[in-house]
């Protein structure tokens, strides 16, 4: 769940606009200038939550997280911002990136891929490895060796339901079992 | 010519009549000599063309070799981009040529479409103002996605692409701020105020109202304008996480995806 990444500072490379440029940090007031902004933001916290496999992110966890914090610099895009960059995600205009989980706003889903993508990922995969009418565990998914290579490997399991209920509504696959002990069957 | 010198009154027409023969001479020198560097000139132009033609591959792709080839053309009053298409000839040269003048406008063609895809993704970020040398770091890094991606361009293509739209009015231009030299992509003119102050800033990096104020002299509504305005067009971010605030160009940002 919500994994804040161990303190592997490994080879993420941020960008230009947020390790040397102050202003990055601070919503700007020009409309278009802020909406440039914006977008470089969810750009980057896309970026980011893909390469450290983040799908929740809870604002409390991140907003002292060097995504959020640039110390060099000592800048931050405090809280209130943080939130104004996810509610841009989530808009139209944002393409969907993110979805609130709750009106609170205090985390939100980050779709770097979105439950649809994952869908068609997952279905490619059984195409491919001619898993078809079989059977297997969520976990399988998400942990088995199998899919080791695969984007979704290692990934949230909730958003991994949401995926295959996207496959389900298209009758491509069917889930079943309890909680803990969850199977899929692809047709 | 005589070698004696005249005396007495006749040396006065001696000497008049023999500084013309000097002056018609001259002239006859003058203009043989530049009627055989015409010609050299000429036989020049049709070397470096029958070069462009054999070598119009190397030229497209590399971009060292082309900005060489275009020096050359520009010293030797060739351009590199209307060909020869207007020789017209039947000849096997002449249509190669027409083809190899195409083949070099239908580049810089592809590179103004580049640099125009550019500046429009990015006005809203940086006001329509680009450095030349971002703008061909872009290009040639292509977008991030897109098959097809780079295309290997010098600062001087980018510059002759942008000179290329210069017929369609597009407003597209190159500008000179404090030595450096950036495409402008909006037709809005910036006063004089406006220049002095992006001047600064790509002096500096960053200004503040107050640093305005006592380098220019200028009372504080005026320098407050100034950044006002330019904070308007996009052309400053401000960044308030500090004693004063600070307004930075937003440029030399276009790296990541």
């Amino acid at each position: 769940m919500a994994g804040v990444p161990q303190q592997q500072t490994d080879s993420f490379k941020f960008p230009k606009i947020h390790t040397d440029y102050p202003p990055f940090f601070t919503l700007q007031i020009t409309a278009s200038s802020r909406q440039a902004q914006l977008e470089r933001w969810s750009r980057l916290v896309q970026r980011y939550c893909r390469h450290h496999k983040i799908f929740q992110l809870s604002i409390v966890d991140y907003q002292d997280k060097e995504l959020f914090k640039n110390s060099k610099l000592n800048k931050t895009l405090f809280p209130d911002d943080i939130r104004k960059v996810i509610d841009h995600m989530v808009s139209q205009d944002g393409q969907q990136r993110a979805e609130w989980l709750t009106p609170a706003k205090a985390s939100a889903w980050i779709w770097w891929r979105r439950p649809e993508e994952w869908a068609l990922a997952i279905a490619a995969w059984v195409d491919d490895t001619g898993q078809k009418g079989s059977v297997l565990t969520l976990y399988e998914i998400v942990e088995g060796d199998a899919t080791e290579t695969q984007e979704f490997h290692a990934m949230d399991m909730d958003v991994l339901r949401k995926g295959l209920a996207v496959l389900a509504k298209q009758g491509k696959a069917q889930v079943f079992g309890t909680d803990d002990q969850q199977g899929v069957k692809f047709f | 010519m005589s070698s004696r010198r005249g005396v007495g009154l006749g040396a006065f027409t001696d000497r008049t009549s023999t500084a013309s023969a000097y002056q018609t001479r001259g002239s006859e020198l003058k203009q043989s000599r530049a009627a055989s560097l015409l010609a050299q000139r000429e036989v020049i132009q049709s070397l470096l063309h029958n070069f462009a033609v054999q070598h119009v591959d190397t030229i497209k792709a590399n971009p060292q070799f082309r900005a060489e080839f275009a020096r050359m053309c520009h010293a030797v009053g060739v351009d590199p981009l209307a060909g020869s298409n207007a020789r017209g000839k039947k000849s096997e040269g002449g249509l190669r040529a027409k083809v190899f003048g195409a083949d070099l406008k239908d580049f810089y063609c592809s590179v103004a479409v580049r640099v125009v895809e550019l500046c429009q993704r990015t006005v809203a970020e940086n006001g329509g103002l680009i450095g030349v040398k971002e703008c061909c770091e872009a290009v040639t890094r292509g977008r991030a996605g897109l098959i097809g991606g780079g295309l290997q361009v010098s600062e001087d293509d980018i510059k002759a692409a942008v000179k290329s739209l210069e017929p369609l009015h597009s407003g597209f231009k190159i500008i000179i701020i404090a030595g450096k030299e950036f495409v402008r992509s909006i037709p809005k003119e910036l006063n004089t105020d406006q220049s002095t102050v992006l001047e600064i800033l790509q002096l500096l990096g960053n200004i503040t109202i107050s640093l305005l104020v006592l380098n220019l002299s200028w009372p504080k509504a005026r320098a407050k304008t100034v950044i006002d305005d330019l904070q308007a067009d996009s052309l400053v971010w401000v960044d308030k996480q500090c004693p004063e605030w600070e307004y930075w160009s937003p440029h030399g940002l276009l790296d990541e995806d």
